[in-house]
């Protein structure tokens, strides 16, 4: 406990120069949905929307809509909140990009990462897939395990997977979870 | 008569290029691989330590690389044969004098640049804004540092090994480049999405050229005349016109592209997420080809060919 209060400390106390690290790593989800690509961008494309379908968020507050700097502040039902800006959105291709540039890491264990979201026509249904590059909580040259690369692609992995397959049964009309 | 001095030396630099040790080179980090890409798109990978970020190369071939987590400088030969360089910082902007005489080490977490001599032996040290990113070369005795997290560019003078000066730019300074002909700095903001333009010469702040989300890499055509940004959050390329300082064209490439490098008529663009090279012909402005490289490619660096007597 002492050990993860001390580390805590350290990042805390270096702030900002530990939020951008040199090591930017790669996550990706995809998932199959039986419905059009329209009707499942209508529900996934509206940025302030994502408590509609991801399971594992509580609520967010959204200010913007779906214009250029939109932000979205995302709480999880397991504690935390992130922050995300709206890079683009662009209706026509069915894809939006974001970012999250201030960590909090009881919300997932990264400094800093960006995602794009896209659903594209799959047979007579949909494909979505949310990629993102993220760096780990601690872009020091000796992380502790809880913030290390892994961490960081075990969670990040996590939370995508989770809110598409949220994204699946909302649509399909199976259980969230 | 113009037309033939620049057909003339045309051939020289064609007739060059075959014989000697220079090329386009990527760096891929989690490849842990440096790949040469010959102008036909035929790719010839080195395998080097782990996670490399950044290529800086000099006019005689050799090749500089950053491993921030390994506090290690690589350099490669010519002849592919790599020699380490172990650093006391985290090593991420890299600039070569032309001559290979110094190499610049930005230290992310350092807050520093630090000066090596051609044996690894640090030969000064010059403190900068906080987080420095890329760095770049301008006039003699200049270096540039992207000041990431100051939200400015340092000015380092090179022989005292001190920063003498700095320019306030947008949110993020992260990638530049810069066009000896005009004298100016190109600068990519990560954060506020634009790119500032500044005249080193007078001084000042000429433009600040909104681009796409997150231009994360940049270069300048050997003419200057046109700008090339990459923009990381949209999978695109936006030109900028030198002259206009306006965005004349987008070029759409692969997801997260980063580095940009220019060689003869060809832009090549780093997609990070895809592992891929994007090559754009700068004549039609459209990609024309994509060649699969080692994981996680991110930098980009142009080696002229080792002059005869030094192979």
């Amino acid at each position: 406990m002492i050990r993860t209060l001390a580390t805590l400390t350290l990042i805390l106390a270096t702030g900002t120069a530990l939020a951008h690290g040199p090591t930017p790593q790669k996550v990706v989800q995809t998932v199959t949905i039986k419905a059009k690509p329209d009707a499942v961008w209508k529900i996934v494309g509206e940025f302030g929307g994502i408590a509609a379908w991801h399971p594992d968020v509580a609520t967010v507050e959204a200010t913007g809509g779906n214009a250029g700097g939109a932000v979205r502040k995302v709480t999880l039902k397991s504690g935390g909140t992130l922050v995300e800006g709206l890079d683009e959105w662009k209706g026509s291709e069915r894809t939006y990009s974001y970012r999250m540039s201030d960590p909090d890491l009881t919300a997932l264990p990264v400094s800093s990462y960006s995602a794009i979201l896209t659903v594209d026509p799959d047979g007579d249904g949909s494909r979505v897939e949310w990629m993102g590059r993220f760096y780990r909580g601690d872009t020091g040259n000796e992380p502790p395990e809880n913030l290390s690369d892994e961490a960081g692609r075990e969670a990040m992995n996590r939370y995508l997977a989770d809110g598409l397959k949220g994204l699946k049964a909302r649509m399909e009309g199976g259980p969230t979870q | 008569m113009i037309g033939c001095v620049r057909l003339f030396g045309l051939l020289v630099l064609l007739a060059a290029w075959p014989a000697a040790g220079g090329g386009l080179f990527v760096v891929s980090q989690q490849g842990a691989k440096v790949t040469r890409i010959e102008v036909g798109g035929a790719t010839t990978a080195t395998l080097v330590a782990a996670a490399p970020a950044v290529v800086a190369a000099d006019a005689a071939g050799r090749l500089y690389l950053s491993h921030p987590d390994r506090r290690v400088v690589s350099v490669v030969a010519p002849d592919g044969s790599v020699r380490s360089l172990p650093l006391k910082a985290q090593p991420f902007g890299l600039a070569a004098e032309p001559d290979g005489s110094r190499i610049y080490v930005g230290d992310w977490s350092g807050n520093r640049v630090i000066a090596l001599a051609m044996d690894g032996a640090v030969a000064g040290e010059a403190a900068t804004g906080p987080d420095p990113a890329h760095l770049v070369l301008g006039p003699a005795g200049r270096l540039y540092v992207a000041e990431r997290e100051g939200r400015s560019v340092g000015v380092i003078d090179t022989v005292a090994m001190r920063r003498v000066g700095s320019f306030p730019v947008g949110d993020g300074p992260f990638a530049l480049a810069y066009d000896p002909a005009r004298g100016r700095l190109y600068v990519a903001n990560v954060r506020s999405n634009d790119v500032t333009v500044i005249d080193t010469q007078a001084g000042r702040i000429l433009a600040t050229v909104p681009a796409g989300a997150s231009p994360y890499g940049i270069a300048v055509t050997a003419d200057g005349a046109r700008v090339l940004v990459s923009d990381q959050h949209a999978g695109k390329v936006s030109v900028i016109d030198a002259k206009t300082l306006a965005v004349t064209a987008t070029v759409p490439v692969g997801p997260y592209p980063e580095g940009v490098a220019i060689r003869g008529g060809f832009a090549y663009v780093a997609n990070w997420f895809s592992d891929t090279v994007s090559v754009i012909d700068l004549a039609t402005l459209r990609e024309t080809r994509r060649i699969p490289v080692a994981e996680g490619p991110r930098g980009l660096a142009v080696a002229p060919g080792a002059p005869e007597a030094s192979r």
